[in-house]
């Protein structure tokens, strides 16, 4: 299930993919297939993409019902 | 005689390969570390990479193995043979990891590395300019020494094909973003 959140998330800071893969120290396509639903993360990268967009875990990563 | 100078030669040619394989690895990396970093999904897929290219080595071992034992003898000297294995190897877990996104290291200096592999296959291509001149593939009736430069050629070929797929694919992705 595409991340729409962090997608967006992403958007409203004006970040690339990219930019912000370098800036967790990942690479593009690992930040491309979290935001597609293709890969899982581990909470410390949760934990990076958080910190770097400002926003909880909770707002990025917890399921919607 | 001639065949124990070649085992000389090719261990000569194997260490000087290891020796420049990690002055390059370390001028590749922009941090001047000869290990290339991954990230975390980087690592799960070369761990997959690796799996498969284990099976694929496996599969071409027992295929050789099969040939063996049916007494079927084919017209290629052993090395090659056994080259055979881990080019098969190494190819079906660098195209793995090509397709899967896991191509460049995060400190992996991009322009660097082309330039290796181009310096690769020039390298390569050298041994095979007797060929182009009509000299034999074969030696003594089997297929030879040039083989090896051959199938490292294939082997660049594939990974390069995939590259450019996969790029490709990358590219119209980012497009649709």
């Amino acid at each position: 299930m595409k991340n729409l959140r962090l997608k967006a998330a992403r958007a409203a800071k004006d970040l690339s993919q990219d930019e912000l893969a370098r800036r967790c120290g990942v690479s593009r396509q690992t930040m491309s297939a979290i935001e597609k639903g293709d890969y899982n993360p581990t909470i410390n990268l949760c934990i990076a993409i958080c910190r770097e967009l400002d926003k909880t875990l909770d707002e990025l990563f917890w399921p919607v019902e | 005689m001639l065949i124990a100078g070649r085992a000389s030669g090719m261990t000569v040619g194997l260490i000087v390969g290891l020796i420049l394989a990690v002055i390059l690895l370390k001028f590749g990396n922009t941090n001047r570390k000869f290990k290339t970093e991954y990230d975390e999904r980087q690592k799960e897929i070369r761990g997959m990479a690796y799996t498969y290219g284990f099976y694929a080595m496996a599969i071409y071992e027992a295929a050789m193995l099969l040939l063996s034992a049916a007494e079927i003898e084919l017209p290629v000297e052993n090395y090659i043979l056994h080259f055979g294995a881990i080019a098969v190897g190494c190819t079906v877990s660098c195209v793995y990891s090509i397709w899967k996104g896991a191509y460049w290291g995060l400190n992996n200096d991009h322009r660097r590395y082309k330039a290796i592999i181009a310096v690769c296959i020039v390298l390569n291509m050298l041994p095979l300019i007797g060929l182009f001149r009509g000299e034999s593939l074969m030696e003594n009736g089997k297929i030879g020494m040039p083989m090896l430069n051959i199938m490292v050629l294939i082997m660049l070929a594939a990974a390069g094909v995939t590259y450019l797929i996969r790029q490709a694919v990358d590219r119209k992705e980012t497009e649709e973003e």
